[in-house]
């Protein structure tokens, strides 16, 4: 079956098995920061945003979001130009071996999305869903701490369509 | 199970119809996240339930209907007087789950750890299944078995209906994970109404632990009328408790689930009374 989404801003079709899961689907599409980890929607690794939500990409079919419009990190900051969460994680030595970073920038933008100065509780709340198997979780939670005393600006848009890494 | 084709009606008589007319090689789709655990290679055509705009919650006279199709994340993010399914969506498993979980698929389907029915019983729920006429089941009875039965080829649950936790009425919820993403070990919820010092009703059910989800009548029938204190309370659970048929497994024995009703079943109690005095929960 053919689909369309809107992918990072752009129109984007693809031909699909039924079966296919999006996390499968958006890594054929180009989008390498989608990582596959447990695959049961235990660690958060392949999370993305679909139609505002924040979803683990390896539980649901490509063929719902069909017509949806979805965003992976490669749409968030590019290395000249990183969004304040970025670096923020940068700043504080947040990133070890960068393997959940995808999916925990992207349950956090989610968050910021909303609430510009979550509380602590308020960001333990939104990121329960993201695993770091290196346990890096203070200097995370530090990096995203020190974006909500800030306010998360809003990067103006179209400042970031490639070369995003994290 | 593998999905062959895939469907999005945009009426729910259409998604009745195709339901229907699939029959056994059918299924509905609404949050997805169980599919991953439905192992085999039978394979199934998806009739996808997102675009039938039953997930909304609105408010009613009586309290809150629920569309099947809203999110766990709806659940968590709504407020109003009398609303308390957020502290039940709050325990859930992670947000990306919640933002994908539906509550309808959490009912449809149960299985011993499900959260929600167990709440539904505690606040005597109703539930909606569209049929060729809409028929309306109180949460005792849908939970008694599995709501299957309950369901021809191409009915589907369509709304919940929660009365609000009014006036002198409280709610408690606890759930017991190993780790905080976990399957419930223990879940347990209280709903109850105080006349002074004293519990005028109460309802009082448990999940996991057990086969399904179920009320404990004999439970909430000793606690009735009584006053409310510690020793009143802990005397009456450890007492009919004993009546239970707990269930072990996942490494945990049959005693220790035992163990952990008595202390939920409590703390429940307790949070339910507090709440219905305006307190802490």
């Amino acid at each position: 079956m053919n689909i369309t989404l809107t992918l990072n801003g752009k129109r984007r079709t693809a031909d699909i098995h039924p079966n296919a899961k999006l996390s499968d689907v958006l890594r054929q599409l180009g989008c390498a920061s989608v990582k596959m980890g447990c695959n049961e929607g235990a660690c958060g690794s392949c999370a993305v945003s679909v139609n505002g939500r924040v979803i683990n990409s390896c539980l649901a079919y490509a063929a719902q979001a069909d017509g949806g419009t979805v965003e992976t990190v490669e749409s968030i900051g590019s290395l000249d130009h990183p969004h304040p969460i970025q670096a923020a994680l940068v700043e504080e030595g947040a990133v070890q071996c960068g393997f959940c970073m995808p999916g925990m920038i992207m349950a956090a933008k989610a968050l910021f999305d909303k609430n510009p100065s979550p509380t602590d509780a308020e960001l333990a709340i939104h990121l329960d869903g993201q695993l770091c198997r290196c346990t890096g979780y203070e200097k995370i939670q530090s990096a995203l701490r020190r974006v909500a005393a800030h306010g998360a600006p809003v990067p103006s848009p179209g400042s970031s369509t490639k070369g995003g890494r994290s | 199970m593998k999905i062959t084709a895939y469907h999005r009606p945009e009426t729910l008589d259409k998604a009745r119809s195709l339901l229907r007319d699939l029959g056994p090689a059918g299924i509905p789709l609404a949050g997805a996240t169980s599919h991953a655990f439905m192992k085999g290679d039978d394979e199934k055509t998806a009739v996808d339930l997102a675009a039938l705009g039953l997930d909304t919650i609105t408010a009613t006279p009586q309290g809150f209907a629920i569309g099947a199709m809203a999110r766990i994340a709806d659940l968590q993010a709504f407020a109003a007087p009398g609303w308390v399914l957020d502290r039940v969506a709050l325990r859930f498993v992670s947000q990306p789950m919640r933002n994908m979980t539906t509550l309808g698929g959490n009912l449809a389907r149960v299985f011993p750890w499900n959260d929600f029915p167990v709440a539904l019983l505690a606040l005597d729920a109703t539930l909606d299944i569209a049929g060729d006429t809409v028929t309306t089941h109180p949460a005792a009875t849908f939970f008694k078995g599995q709501p299957a039965r309950l369901f021809k080829p191409g009915d589907l649950l369509t709304a919940i209906h929660v009365p609000a936790v009014g006036p002198g009425c409280g709610f408690g919820y606890h759930k017991e994970t190993v780790v905080n993403m976990d399957f419930s070990l223990f879940t347990a919820a209280a709903w109850v109404r105080r006349d002074k010092r004293s519990l005028a009703e109460v309802r009082i059910a448990v999940g996991a632990g057990v086969p399904l989800p179920q009320r404990l009548i004999a439970l909430e029938d000793a606690l009735t009328g009584k006053a409310f204190s510690r020793d009143t309370v802990r005397a009456a659970v450890i007492a009919h408790a004993e009546a239970v048929s707990w269930k072990g497994g996942d490494g945990f024995s049959a005693d220790y689930i035992r163990q952990l009703a008595l202390t939920h079943l409590e703390d429940a109690l307790h949070a339910a009374w507090n709440d219905a005095a305006g307190g802490a929960v």
